[in-house]
């Protein structure tokens, strides 16, 4: 009797120690981020810090391969506990079981200001009614232009049509045979042409993909919207005042065309702030004590359209995660007013409450005028045809069009018939 | 019988590996091509709808483009060209007076930084030569070739020739340097018996060096069509598939189908047709052309 009460005790101590052990132990959660380490290294040292149980690992993976490689190793039950998506994989990746629903955390401990704080939250919600998604940060493009370069074509406004845009790019073009707008034109599938496309209709009053009342999904232009479109782009190619070379350039932060703009070679760009931001940074590094020659605007638009995306990124769980606490936590916390202030610079936060704190300055004064004209993209995530083949479909056309490789009456055929193919 | 026994069961470990190893992605690949696997259903899996996506595949009104790239760009153009050179490369190498010079070993030197420069690296540095500031367009307008820079990877008649260059930088020093060590195995004696019957050089290349060389250009010639084929690093890389589709190919088609629009049956199917057209491909090459080649050099 003896022998078994000493050998439950020390099966008892063992347990508890075990237990004890396992509480003491430090998690460990896999942070996939598709940016620059130096972005958030400072806000993962900090969680740490605070945290002292729950280690983050920080894996880096290139925006292309990031939504693919996440797809897969959720497929098979591995991957990364937090990863950082593109506001508009999140359905598809909720609908795909990837993702972890984030309702109960949201609901028991949510993150300040409440989750109706936060921007594109129609983004965020799966085809299920469930969230899948923290939004993140938010990246709404606008227009930047060389001030120098407008002044030396005898441009003083900056232009607030489509068709003043085409005017003064020509014109900086025929005056000091500089790039006018110089746009990266190329066909990968990537968000180039897709963004201006589609920010040209929006603020036309149309949109490609739009959600009937019954619920169903059909697209919103005629092919004459997409040939006027086409042709409008079509003609900065033609005119040479977006070098021909842009034909493979497929994105807005690509190298040719920030040192164009850098270097003054260039006078007109399209992006997003961080690419802005760094140009504004090279720019005074190469020039220091000049005053900069930039200044942002939005994208032509009328009073009551939109020219711009609510775009951005998202936080999401892996369906797969061992921790999801510590994964809630670490995903909390890089969206507190802390990261952003003192860490995460180079992006703007999702929150509303937070946006309205950032002091844009004069270089950026364009980006926050082009908020009131920005949307998210709806109908575009919510219905049936991946964003992926909608992003490929939409920059092959347009840079067959733009190339001259079929005519644009030809390519706006196609475009339709590939995407009418993804319609039920 | 017991021999025969024996061998069997000692054969028997590497066959089930190899079909392991071999088949079994092949048939998994042929599975999945009959169905509507997506990448956003994996969890689930695909549904069964046979032979749809080898028919859409081949109804295309654009596949007919595709074949011709991978066929006459990506893979004859290339390989003619890469054995072309690559054999001048070797005869130049070759030549006593280079030896004389003592420049053989600095020009072997040099042919395997391009060799040894991963595809990758190699579309990147050309990238940058061939861009609007590039050193190849600042080189041609310095010397009044050129008026405006050429946009070598966005032009329609600039960007096969640009694809199939950065190709051959790559890839021609294989051929370049295996051709080589087949030439130095040529004896001396029979260029000496050549000499003495009055032959010249080119009767002496065409009679005496070429026949030696056969056999490794015919392997070289065949391994070559197989890496272009299937190659999807240089197309992807460089132009991305465009301007427009113009580039495409059929490796990155199956990248697009199955990573773009998800749709991974259908890209198993492009998969299935790539193989069997380099399978046919093979079997035609050995029959045909290589044994025979081989039977008369031996």
């Amino acid at each position: 009797m003896l022998k078994l009460l000493a050998a439950g005790l020390v099966a008892s101590v063992a347990v508890i120690g075990t237990v004890h052990l396992a509480s003491a132990d430090p998690v460990t959660i896999t942070f996939r981020f598709n940016d620059t380490e130096q972005e958030v290294r400072g806000a993962i040292d900090a969680f740490q810090r605070d945290n002292p149980n729950i280690k983050v690992d920080l894996q880096r993976i290139g925006w292309k391969d990031a939504r693919n490689q996440f797809l897969r190793e959720a497929a098979v039950g591995e991957g990364p506990d937090v990863a950082h998506v593109a506001q508009v994989w999140v359905i598809e990746m909720g609908a795909a079981g990837a993702t972890l629903a984030l309702d109960d955390f949201i609901r028991k401990d949510p993150p300040p200001n409440g989750f109706a704080d936060f921007a594109a939250q129609d983004l965020a919600k799966g085809r299920d009614g469930h969230f899948y998604g923290l939004p993140w940060t938010t990246d709404t493009w606008a227009m930047v232009y060389r001030t120098d370069l407008l002044k030396d074509a005898g441009i003083t406004d900056l232009p607030h049509t489509w068709e003043d845009l085409r005017k003064n790019s020509e014109a900086v073009y025929k005056k000091t045979g500089k790039a006018g707008f110089g746009f990266p034109a190329g066909s990968s599938a990537s968000g180039a042409m897709w963004f201006l496309a589609n920010f040209y209709w929006w603020s036309h009053g149309k949109e490609l993909i739009v959600q009937k009342p019954d619920g169903s999904y059909a697209i919103g232009l005629m092919p004459k919207d997409v040939v006027e479109c086409m042709n409008y782009f079509k003609q900065f190619m033609d005119g040479g005042d977006n070098p021909k070379t842009n034909l493979a350039a497929s994105d807005a932060h690509d190298p040719a065309i920030i040192q164009a703009l850098v270097t003054g070679k260039q006078a007109m760009g399209a992006m997003p702030p961080n690419t802005y931001k760094e140009i504004l940074k090279a720019y005074e590094e190469a020039n220091p004590g000049k005053s900069i020659p930039f200044a942002s605007a939005p994208f032509p638009h009328q009073d009551d359209t939109k020219s711009s995306m609510i775009g951005g990124r998202m936080l999401v769980i892996n369906a797969n995660s061992k921790h999801p606490n510590a994964a809630w936590k670490f995903t909390k916390f890089m969206a507190s007013q802390a990261v952003f202030a003192q860490y995460y610079r180079t992006q703007f936060p999702a929150q509303t409450s937070l946006l309205k704190q950032i002091d844009f300055g004069a270089p950026l004064k364009g980006f926050a005028e082009q908020f009131p004209h920005a949307r998210t993209w709806g109908a575009y995530a919510s219905g049936p045809a991946p964003i992926g083949t909608l992003w490929n479909v939409t920059t092959r056309t347009f840079g067959k069009a733009l190339s001259g490789q079929v005519s644009t009456e030809d390519a706006a055929k196609e475009l339709f018939a590939e995407i009418g193919k993804q319609m039920p | 019988m017991r021999d025969r026994l024996f061998i069997t069961t000692m054969l028997l470990p590497a066959v089930v590996l190899l079909v392991l190893f071999y088949g079994y992605p092949i048939f998994d690949n042929l599975r999945i091509s009959f169905t509507d696997l997506s990448l956003l259903g994996m969890k689930k899996g695909g549904n069964w709808v046979g032979l749809a996506n080898y028919r859409e595949l081949l109804h295309r009104g654009d596949f007919s483009h595709i074949l011709f790239n991978t066929l006459i760009w990506l893979t004859a153009t290339s390989v003619l060209l890469r054995l072309l050179i690559g054999l001048g490369i070797a005869v130049l190498l070759n030549t006593r007076a280079l030896k004389t010079l003592r420049l053989a070993s600095v020009a072997r030197f040099a042919l395997l930084v391009p060799w040894a420069t991963p595809p990758i690296v190699a579309v990147v540095i050309w990238r940058f030569l061939l861009e609007r500031n590039g050193f190849v367009n600042d080189a041609l307008m310095g010397l009044n070739i050129i008026s405006q820079p050429i946009a070598f990877l966005a032009d329609m008649r600039t960007v096969w020739p640009s694809i199939v260059t950065i190709m051959l930088w790559n890839t021609v020093p294989l051929i370049a340097l295996s051709l080589l060590s087949n030439l130095q195995t040529v004896p001396e004696e029979y260029y000496e018996a050549a000499e003495l019957d009055g032959a010249t050089n080119w009767q002496m290349f065409r009679f005496v060096t070429l026949p030696f060389l056969m056999p490794a250009i015919l392997v070289l010639g065949l391994m070559s069509v197989f890496w272009s084929f299937n190659n999807f690093v240089y197309v992807w890389l460089a132009t991305g598939a465009g301007p427009g589709t113009f580039t495409n190919v059929l490796a990155t088609e199956v990248y697009l189908k199955a990573f773009v629009d998800f749709r991974l049956g259908y890209s198993s199917a492009i998969g299935m047709v790539m193989a069997v057209v380099m399978g046919a491909f093979g079997i035609l090459y050995l029959r045909l052309v290589a044994h025979r080649q081989l039977e008369e050099t031996l």
